[in-house]
């Protein structure tokens, strides 16, 4: 008897996903399920017992009741965009034509690459049960409880997991087949975990937590979220912490919320299935393909900048290329989003500028890598033509700075302007001077993150590798402008004006240095 | 002689009021056991008769039989009996070829006992077997043109699509190809549809041709029909002639523009 297709095509997925650990594959099963094991039996309750008092005093809270849904709902949100962010950043039709090709259904194909990725979330699913389970015991609940527990997560999880599978694959669908498509995918690969963030950072700084103490308040949310899946196991769970070990006392909530559940999960995989044939096809989606308007007084601007001639030329095409990207605005907009966000909900209320430019640490660095760190993206081949030409790496250096310059300065002195705004005690001159050293210190920022790009290019334009990439080049600058900001401020005691003194210094130093020895690789690259 | 493929008025036509015709009122037969070409320039409507033929889209008008199947009604029939090289397929890269071999495999119900032995046969064929285990994405453009090849014939189909078979392939990798497509259509008896625009390669190895053009098929029969009806003589003319080209005069009219000498 032929193997399930589905069953093939989850093996190929278990495959694909456990590639980097290839050597370990056999054993890799039985190594998860012991280190979780171990993990539930010791670890867990180790790490729970060192807040069980107040773990507890905090369950059977007023504060619970919507702070338990709400964690639910934020991990059953969560685990519906992992995977459409996963598929939408390395989006491929040509995988789908094979398996249009071959003689399969497309439920047994979505089915299999749900199966084939969920052992890898079972271990964030047993991780998360196996806290809640171990910080719940303390409280009496029996077996039946603990294990319906287990299966609350497992079942609300794994519908969520299905939910995004579904929206994954009818979205590769639409976007998969034209290269407008992949980028709007990518670029929104970046931005669909933004409302994540900003729940998040409104709980951990914006005063959500306690405004959901407030009876009012936390109703209202409360009666919002009873109405989502996700919070239909939650309440369940603080239906058997305030009845540990009778289950008989929550018998009709147990029926009705756990199945529920059960009936909607079981909804969704049918629903998943109906729609599968809508999830795999390659038929083109758009015939529109994207036209180059002549330059306009932007372009025009960029050229005269570059010097009107051939390098305008150059500069005006490199912020073409940039521009013409969404993916690289999304990237720009994500971090002009996160300043927003830690302003309005971490930074309100400084009356001194320290709040605020603390956080441009942090801010700075990210902008100025996600400018001009992906300058290998478009492979060896992209970066060749420069140095086929007649001082062709000297001149690409060049454009890319200046570009990285053009955009990433007004950006953060935008930043920069609204963030003194807000404190009014400010002085006009510290104002000017302040706008000064930070869009100098930007600019610095700048040539660093372009310097260590050039000195470790990732030559892919898998969105995957190069976030990867990005992200540790921006967490280098990061922490280099972190290190002489705390030094300064803390341990020499030098005061703001003159730490931002002396970090102009240090990455304007190490810009150029790491610029000159990106040049020389660039120069001696085969 | 038994027909393997018949399209009946087939068309694909995309956009507002379907007024993109890919392929428009296709009407072709392709005998048993022969190599067919389908030669067309870039955009003419090749690809998208494959993927029609195999059932990956489907027709705007018009219905094909492959095997005997319909091409709208019994899809996985058809797919059984075909094998397919894309023109621009997916491979998963964090596979190995063995990996990827079986997974194919599977996916056209190779049994087990067959599959093993013949994965080590392909890979032999192609001279990949030293490196079964390495992940594809390791490999160069014409290694995995190669296993793409082979998972076109894992399962051993009658009917072979090969979308520009030869394209990235070195010289005597493409002299390798060139002669199993041979011999899979002379002594196993494999009836082969060929996608090119490769002239050289379709004269050696295809017993008959069509030459599409914007979606429509503008002419079919032997090499030497198609230049007896063109006047011409060669396929290369014939081709021209048939799917226009650029005059003479043209190609060196760029130099004569103002500053083309600085």
């Amino acid at each position: 008897m032929p193997t399930p297709k589905w069953l093939v095509v989850a093996r190929n997925e278990y495959r694909t996903h456990i590639n980097h650990l290839r050597v370990i594959r056999p054993y890799f099963p039985v190594l998860a399920i012991g280190l979780l094991a171990i993990y539930v039996a010791f670890i867990a309750p180790a790490v729970v017992s060192l807040f069980i008092d107040d773990f507890i005093a905090f369950i059977l809270s007023q504060v619970a009741v919507v702070m338990i849904p709400l964690i639910m709902f934020l991990l059953f949100v969560y685990l519906i965009i992992l995977p459409i962010t996963y598929t939408l950043q390395g989006m491929q039709a040509g995988q789908v034509e094979i398996f249009l090709a071959a003689p399969i259904n497309p439920g047994d194909i979505l089915l299999g690459e749900y199966l084939g990725e969920v052992p890898f979330y079972a271990i964030a699913i047993a991780v998360i049960a196996g806290f809640f389970t171990a910080a719940l015991s303390p409280l009496g609940l029996d077996m039946l409880q603990m294990g319906l527990t287990v299966l609350i997560f497992v079942v609300t999880l794994l519908s969520a997991l299905w939910i995004g599978t579904v929206i994954a694959a009818v979205v590769r669908t639409r976007l998969a087949t034209s290269a407008r498509g992949r980028d709007i995918g990518k670029a929104l690969s970046l931005v669909l975990a933004l409302p994540m963030v900003a729940l998040m950072y409104a709980l951990m700084g914006g005063g959500l937590l306690e405004a959901l103490a407030d009876p009012g308040a936390g109703g209202i949310v409360k009666g919002v979220l009873g109405l989502l899946p996700s919070s239909w196991g939650a309440a369940l769970i603080l239906s058997f912490a305030s009845n540990p070990g009778n289950i008989g006392a929550v018998g009709f909530e147990t029926l009705t919320q756990f199945g529920g559940l059960l009936v909607f999960f079981m909804a969704v995989l049918w629903g998943g299935l109906k729609a599968a044939s809508r999830a795999y096809r390659i038929e083109p989606t758009t015939f529109t393909a994207s036209m180059a308007k002549p330059d306009g007084f932007f372009y025009r601007g960029v050229k005269y900048v570059g010097g009107g001639k051939s390098f305008g030329t150059l500069l005006a095409a490199l912020f073409k290329e940039y521009g013409r990207r969404l993916e690289n605005l999304s990237r720009i907009a994500y971090v002009l989003a996160i300043f927003v966000m830690v302003n309005v909900f971490f930074v309100r209320g400084f009356t001194d500028p320290e709040g605020s430019l603390v956080m441009a640490q942090f801010l700075f660095p990210f902008l100025a890598v996600f400018m001009v760190g992906q300058v290998a993206m478009q492979g060896k081949e992209g970066l060749f033509i420069y140095k086929k030409t007649p001082t062709g790496v000297e001149r690409f250096v060049k454009a890319k700075l200046i570009q990285g310059w053009l955009v990433a300065v007004p950006v953060a002195a935008g930043i920069t302007i609204v963030s003194f705004i807000a404190i009014s005690s400010a002085s006009f001159s510290s104002f000017v001077a302040y706008i000064v050293l930070i869009t100098l210190l930007v600019a610095a920022n700048v040539a660093l993150a372009l310097g260590l790009a050039l000195v470790k290019p990732q030559f892919s334009d898998n969105a995957r590798a190069q976030m990867g990439s990005l992200m540790l080049n921006a967490n280098v600058a990061m922490f280099v402008s972190m290190g002489v900001f705390i030094g300064s401020m803390v341990v020499l005691d030098w005061g703001i004006f003159n730490t931002l003194l002396l970090q102009n210094g240090v990455i304007w130093l190490m810009g150029i240095v790491f610029l000159n020895l990106g040049k020389r690789k660039l120069s001696s690259m085969e | 002689m038994k027909v393997i493929i018949r399209t009946e008025s087939l068309s694909k036509h995309y956009g507002r009021g379907n007024a993109i015709k890919a392929v428009d009122a296709l009407d072709l037969q392709v005998f048993e056991g022969e190599t067919f070409g389908l030669l067309g320039p870039n955009g003419a409507g090749k690809t998208t008769t494959v993927r029609l033929l195999n059932c990956i889209i489907t027709p705007t008008k018009g219905t094909a039989t492959v095997s005997g199947y319909d091409i709208i009604r019994q899809p996985n029939d058809v797919k059984r009996v075909t094998g397919l090289l894309a023109e621009s397929p997916g491979l998963y890269e964090k596979l190995s070829a063995h990996e990827f071999l079986e997974f194919m495999g599977a996916l056209y119900d190779v049994p087990n006992d067959i599959l093993a032995e013949r994965i080590d046969d392909l890979l032999q064929l192609f001279e990949l077997y030293d490196r079964r285990d390495y992940l594809l994405e390791g490999y160069s453009r014409g290694m995995k043109q190669k296993v793409l090849i082979a998972a076109a014939m894992i399962h051993d189909p009658p009917l072979l699509f090969f979308d520009e078979p030869t394209s990235m392939l070195d010289p005597r990798a493409a002299l390798m190809v060139k002669d199993l497509i041979k011999q899979l259509a002379q002594s196993a008896g494999k009836t082969i549809f060929i996608c090119s625009h490769i002239l050289p390669i379709v004269e050696e190895l295809c017993d008959r041709i069509g030459i599409i053009n914007q979606g429509q098929l503008i002419a079919v029969g032997t090499i030497n029909e198609i230049i007896a009806q063109t006047g011409t003589k060669t396929l290369e003319e014939a081709f021209i002639a048939l799917t226009g080209g650029v005059e003479e005069k043209e190609l060196l009219a760029w130099r004569e523009q103002k500053g083309a000498h600085a």
